[in-house]
């Protein structure tokens, strides 16, 4: 779980003390904005492909309550037990109920943003059933208790020689060696045990279509697809939002999943779950936890649109330079900055802060998601609901203030000019501005609107 | 009112405006002069291989061929293959030969999909997987293989596209996270 | 043809000559330029930090005063992003800026697209390199170029401008849009991430050998100018309207 209290600006700050660190991890990220565009530049219809994608999702959120019936219906058909979970609590009572029963006592989980906004594995855990997160990147972060950084790559806050560490302490692995490939390959061999000795398996849900009533997940590692092909119960936890109207819709997102999310043609395993296995369990939870709600607004519901790729966080200049633990919502960068105020203003509303409105993610979003107006318009929430802090709000009230009197903002102006050339350089060394090494503007003589003036008058 | 009504009466107080949908295939789909060289360039890339049978040649051969010292290994396309007493059985298979139905040239992905669902851990407890496909069993894109899957008789069916894999410690590539650490299609 | 200036608040205070550089850029064209004096902040401070009722004011004030002229230009891809695809968040209803929208224009589109130049007023001689700088709102916004998310056709309004000074060498630094961290306030709230990212950026234009970031956006202008002096660099900012009257470096 992820503490709540998070200031960006302040957890940034930090997080650029090391600034080697902090490059690395803006060019690590980078490459992978990189690979995006080079995967993206070889389909002459990539535009028009994310175009379809928005209109199927956009479709499809119209008529979510139809397209979640439909499902239910036909998933019911293929022996497939449904559930419905109205928010967090519900969602983690129901897939504990379900593992209660059958008396499950070690379950392994793929990547699931969901489980994690949801903050299934303490409640898990607090019920005595053992968790293992099984995606590497989860699996570090899990041994490190703490949330993951990244929701496509979990850890990519972290070098080879911390993670090198952490397996030489968990999982007995050399100490000092730090090559990624043995590293890989020595949690390779730990999850394969737990593979073969869980009870269940837990996956999240990257597409549900209403017309099979099947699910699908995409892993490069492999993980869901051992995680439920081996224990004889797996549980399916989907955001509602996951539906998808038609299978032929398939050809449309897996073809801008991958692409978006790491560069790649499509993810190594992208499966489909339709049925239990003979003698098994197949159960597939509904969560809605805060999504109807945002259904209803005009400014966001568009955000419901996402399918998890990751994109956003990966070109996002300030993501790159701050990583996802400066975010207080358990989903960084730029999509989780307007989910996060959606959920909670009071809480999240800072985030929608932390963004320069640059609009680049709005670009790489495959489904066009308007992702940095909707940063804009949570601020209008923020501003609105009082969670400014006060200088800032007193700030802008004075803003207001001068927009609607010009002649004082041009006496003030006035007065800028000919204080700061003489104001000593220990009085702004520690603003905001100059703090962390930029020097003020040069400041002119005359306003432009005094040379204009003095110029109208000379030709007159 | 249970939580499934609760969310449905909200879904459908809360509907906004949408579009119909989209025709997908107004759209025209990048296509391949040679689907099968575009499918060996990229499988190549991602931790695999391709290859077509020559006149002659069988699968096994050429699976001895490129892993001459090889473990237990597993034909599931020869009839009458073994079974296997529980998913967990086939932890120690080395090679796996299992047919894949379709392959798509812009993703080097291969369909596979069985009936029977029981021993589907096979495809990803292997450590080296054979994925044997019909020659002419090659499209170009991923709506095409979508037309041409029938999937809801199916338990279980997946699009596999060279071998597991992981850039989760530093964005370094690494081949083999839980599943095949290779992965070989032949075209037959 | 009567033309409106108009001249982000800033912009007024700290770069008159970028102001200057623009009526005269335009007068220069045959162009009757007007400066509205009782123009103040086009509001989108207050928009970015949520405060709608300011924004809406201002929206509103700024429609009253520059909705009778034929056109109104302003030298800041931004404020004019903000006026022409913002206010209708606040103001979409109003019959005056509904008329007024279309007819307001950033100083690079103006001259392109309306004014179809295909010379400069006077010849000008830059014999320098110069790094494009193609700022956020200007790029995404405006459409000033194609951005390198998308996957369209490459084009470059100041690109495309720039060729018609002499002696002029243009180069793109590496990652060649991506933002400079100014942000407006995100600036002062988030310093220590602007000032990181304006660092990064500053070091890309650099190390194109370039010897001038030219930009049309004073705002980010500002912020990497803030950088560049703070770290004694020698490289220089400059609003393309500089180049294009041949002040150049010298204003």
């Amino acid at each position: 779980m992820k503490n709540d209290n998070i200031n960006h600006a302040a957890a940034a700050a930090a997080f650029l003390q090391d600034r080697e660190q902090a490059r690395w991890h803006d060019s690590a990220i980078w490459w992978v904005r990189q690979k995006r565009d080079m995967q993206a530049k070889q389909l002459p219809e990539w535009e028009q492909l994310r175009a379809l994608a928005q209109q199927i999702k956009a479709h499809t959120l119209s008529r979510l309550d139809d397209y979640l019936q439909q499902f239910q219906a036909n998933a019911e058909k293929n022996g497939v037990t449904v559930h419905w979970a109205a928010d967090a609590d519900e969602h983690n009572r129901i897939v504990h109920g379900i593992l209660a029963a059958e008396g499950v006592k070690k379950l392994v989980k793929s990547k699931s943003m969901l489980t994690e906004e949801c903050g299934l594995n303490p409640y898990l855990e607090q019920h005595g059933i053992e968790v293992i997160d099984t995606d590497l990147g989860e699996r570090i972060v899990q041994l490190r208790q703490e949330p993951p950084s990244h929701i496509v790559m979990p850890a990519i806050h972290l070098k080879k020689e911390q993670i090198s560490e952490l397996f030489h302490r968990e999982l007995g692995t050399e100490a000092g060696n730090n090559d990624p490939t043995y590293l890989t390959h020595a949690a390779r061999a730990n999850l394969r045990e737990h593979f073969l000795t869980a009870d269940a398996g837990l996956t999240g849900v990257n597409f549900a279509i209403a017309e099979t009533g099947g699910v699908v997940v995409c892993t490069n590692e492999g993980n869901a697809d051992l995680g439920t092909a081996l224990p004889p119960i797996h549980i399916a936890s989907m955001g509602l939002e996951k539906i998808i109207p038609r299978l032929e819709h398939l050809g449309v997102f897996t073809r801008l999943l991958a692409r978006s999310a790491i560069g790649s043609p499509i993810t190594t395993y992208t499966s489909h779950f339709h049925r239990a296995r003979p003698g098994g369990q197949m159960h597939i939870v509904i969560v809605d936890n805060g999504r109807s709600d945002i259904l209803g607004n005009d400014d966001f519901y568009q955000s419901l649109r996402c399918i998890r790729c990751g994109a956003c966080m990966n070109t996002c200049p300030v993501y790159r330079r701050s990583t996802g633990h400066s975010y207080s919502y358990i989903i960084p960068g730029p999509i989780g900055s307007t989910l996060g105020p959606s959920r909670d203003i009071k809480k999240h509303g800072s985030m929608a802060f932390a963004c320069t409105t640059c609009g680049s993610c709005s670009n790489v979003c495959p489904v066009k998601i308007n992702l940095h107006e909707q940063l804009v318009l949570q601020r209008k929430r923020a501003f609105d609901a009082g969670t400014l802090k006060p200088a800032k709000k007193m700030g802008l009230l004075a803003m207001r203030f001068l927009t609607q009197h010009p002649s004082l903002m041009d006496a003030g102006g006035k007065v800028m000019r000919k204080v700061v050339p003489i104001v000593p350089d220990s009085l702004t060394r520690h603003s905001a501005w100059s703090r962390p090494g930029r020097a003020l503007p040069e400041m002119p003589e005359q306003s432009f609107k005094e040379m204009w003036q003095a110029r109208q008058e000379k030709k007159s | 009112m249970s939580s499934r009504e609760q969310i449905l009466a909200r879904l459908r107080q809360n509907r906004p405006q949408g579009p119909a949908l989209p025709d997908i295939d107004a759209v025209p789909f990048i296509t391949f002069d040679d689907k099968f060289d575009a499918f060996r360039t990229l499988v190549r890339n991602l931790g695999g291989d391709a290859v077509q049978l020559a006149d002659g040649d069988s699968v096994l051969g050429v699976v001895q061929q490129r892993w001459p010292q090889h473990g237990r290994l597993v034909d599931l396309t020869v009839e009458n293959h073994e079974e296997s007493p529980s998913p967990h059985a086939w932890h120690d298979v080395d090679v796996a030969i299992v047919p894949g139905e379709l392959a798509v040239a812009e993703s080097a992905a291969v369909w596979v999909s069985h009936a029977d669902n029981q021993w589907r851990s096979i495809y990803f407890l292997t450590q080296k997987l054979v994925l044997v496909v019909p020659r002419d069993a090659i499209v170009d894109t991923m709506r095409d293989a979508y037309r041409r899957i029938a999937i809801r008789e199916q338990g279980f069916g997946g699009f596999i596209s060279g071998s597991s894999r992981t850039a989760d410690i530093e964005q370094s590539l690494v081949m083999g996270a839980h599943g095949a650490m290779a992965a070989l299609v032949v075209f037959v | 043809m009567k033309v409106a200036l108009f001249i982000p608040c800033f912009v007024n205070d700290l770069y008159p000559h970028v102001a200057m550089a623009t009526a005269e850029l335009l007068e220069g064209y045959g162009v009757d330029v007007h400066y509205p004096l009782a123009q103040s902040c086009c509001g989108q401070p207050l928009s970015n930090n949520g405060d709608s009722q300011g924004a809406c004011d201002a929206a509103r004030r700024f429609t009253g005063i520059f909705k009778d002229y034929d056109y109104v230009v302003s030298p800041s891809g931004s404020c004019t992003a903000h006026v022409k695809h913002h206010y209708p968040w606040y103001i979409a209803d109003n019959a005056d800026y509904q008329a007024l929208q279309p007819r307001i224009y950033e100083i690079v589109e103006f001259l392109q697209d309306v004014l179809k130049v295909e010379k400069l007023p006077k010849p000008v001689y830059f014999p320098h390199t110069v790094s494009i700088h193609q700022s956020c709102h200007g790029l995404r916004e405006l459409g000033h170029a194609a951005p390198s998310e998308l996957m369209i056709p490459y084009h470059s309004r100041l690109e495309r401008i720039l060729q018609l000074v002499d002696g002029i060498e243009i180069k793109q630094p590496e990652r060649r849009d991506e933002c400079c961290g100014f942000g407006g306030t995100f600036s002062v709230d988030e310093p220590e991430v602007s000032v990181a990212m304006g660092e990064d950026r500053v070091a890309q234009h650099e190390a194109t050998g370039a010897q001038y970031i030219v930009g049309a956006d004073p705002s980010c202008l500002m912020h990497m100018g803030g950088i560049i002096r703070h770290r004694c660099r020698p490289i220089r900012p400059l609003h393309i309207v500089e180049i294009l009257t041949g002040r150049g470096g010298a204003a």
